[in-house]
């Protein structure tokens, strides 16, 4: 097997007893202190994530048009200086990945999940689509939390939310996958060591993909591979308000005709009273329906098992049985999101 | 209480007489994460060496405890289920699981020098 991928910030996660996990061919810290403790420094306060895995491709602007077919979002229209949540859709309306955009003047950066950055290229190497990936070239730091911006503030300017900003040495937008305000900035390897130093003296806590993915969990967001997937469209995943793109893009048809006539099958979120978790791959059935898990986890603010099933159609009733291991367990469908 | 042992799958003993008291190592609790819930099993249930006797839940992942040796539970540690957190804080202490009267002797665990050296 090839040596994994390290991130720029490699030596200062050692330095800090980071416990690492291989994630899409790249070696990413898992967590420092423990994931529970992590996700309650951003739920309650404040913490920083690298992320520099995900894929970071620099669109050249006039390539606009193109990227419009291929994407369920109408970026056109999105005012230049706005950051755009999306998915990349197949000739079968389902996603080739769940990317985010953000909009300058002079280029679009599209950030992408790790695992689908090669997919990606591909992708828009076949759609005649000029880009230059950054991913090796610069790193990727989520600060998150409620108490993110106000010391972001010393840093930089703060952009309005879902918005984007740059400067000589990083390119920012107030994004995040954690549920909590925040910044995601992309800098470049000569910087790095300035925004982690700024960090680590304004006492921000590194958080690993532990509490990043029991975050996102808890803030109702899907997973790549999870709850979506090459298989699934963003109807199925309850990704409706994605859908903006007025113009025809890949597999817009499937799109429009299971939004006028409902999909077949359908993601829920799901709630259990105790803390017996149903993981990934968890069957479950609801009255005539069946389903499988597809994320599944403890909710360290709930204080429960929470996550999102696949139904193979919609279920006429809320209540789940879910088969973890052999045993029944009771549980419900959440029409609300997790946290308010 | 007789000195600690481990198994290779990480589970602790201690015997005194007849009776073994079982939790999982600190090395385990730190490789698990934060452990969030656990499946005690019930006074009185049996279990023959090698069969799984508690389930550990993590925000990581689940694991399994085994049965150290043959054995019928006797007391189990009901702190666990609103504090699993204690196996995090003290594995081998208050984190301890279930305590069992022993069928079968078997005390072929390692020492804490050995253990060390399997899981370095």
């Amino acid at each position: 097997m090839p040596d994994s991928l390290v991130s720029p910030l490699h030596n200062y996660h050692t330095s800090q007893n980071a416990k690492f996990i291989d994630f899409a061919g790249w070696s990413m810290p898992f967590s420092y202190e423990g994931t529970i403790k992590e996700h309650n420094y951003v739920r309650e306060d404040k913490g920083f994530f690298d992320v520099s895995h995900m894929g970071r491709l620099e669109i050249q602007y006039n390539d606009i048009a193109i990227l419009q077919t291929l994407i369920c979002s109408d970026i056109e229209n999105l005012q230049v200086g706005k950051a755009l949540y999306t998915i990349f859709t197949n000739n079968n309306g389902c996603a080739i990945d769940d990317v985010i955009f953000w909009k300058f003047q002079d280029k679009i950066l599209l950030i992408c999940n790790a695992a689908n950055t090669l997919k990606i290229k591909d992708h828009l190497i076949t759609y005649s689509i000029s880009f230059n990936d950054v991913t090796n070239s610069t790193a990727l730091i989520a600060i998150q939390g409620p108490n993110a911006i106000q010391i972001m503030k010393g840093l930089v300017d703060i952009p309005d939310s879902f918005s984007c900003l740059q400067n000589d040495q990083y390119t920012y937008a107030r994004t995040g996958y954690t549920g909590e305000d925040g910044l995601e900035i992309m800098v470049s390897l000569d910087y790095v060591d300035e925004l982690l130093d700024y960090l680590k003296s304004n006492n921000i806590s590194p958080c690993g993909l532990g509490s990043r993915d029991t975050l996102r969990l808890e803030a109702s967001l899907p997973l790549y591979g999870f709850e979506l997937s090459d298989e699934i469209t963003p109807v199925e995943a309850g990704l409706k308000w994605t859908i903006t793109n007025k113009q025809p893009y890949l597999g817009s048809e499937v799109i429009t005709e299971q939004l006028k006539n409902g999909p077949n099958k359908i993601l829920k979120k799901f709630e259990i009273d105790t803390r017996a978790i149903a993981r990934t791959g968890t069957k479950v059935s609801a009255g005539e329906s069946g389903g499988v898990v597809t994320s599944g986890n403890f909710s360290p603010r709930l204080q429960k098992s929470i996550g999102f099933v696949m139904f193979e159609n919609q279920p006429s009733t809320d209540l789940i049985v879910f088969d973890i291991r052999g045993k029944l367990v009771e549980g419900k469908i959440l029409k609300k999101r997790f946290l308010n | 209480m007789s000195e600690i042992k481990y198994l290779e799958t990480h589970e602790w003993y201690s015997l005194t007489e007849n009776k073994i008291t079982i939790g999982i190592s600190d090395y385990a609790q730190g490789e698990l994460g934060d452990i969030v819930f656990v499946t005690l099993p019930e006074v009185g249930q049996e279990f023959s060496k090698g069969e799984s006797m508690v389930e550990v839940e993590a925000t990581k992942t689940v694991a399994e405890a085994y049965a150290p040796m043959d054995c019928v539970i006797v007391e189990i540690n009901d702190r666990l289920e609103s504090e699993p957190e204690v196996i995090n804080t003290d594995p081998c202490g208050d984190g301890w699981m279930v305590k069992a009267e022993v069928v079968n002797l078997d005390d072929s665990g390692m020492l804490y020098q050995e253990y060390e050296t399997f899981i370095s």
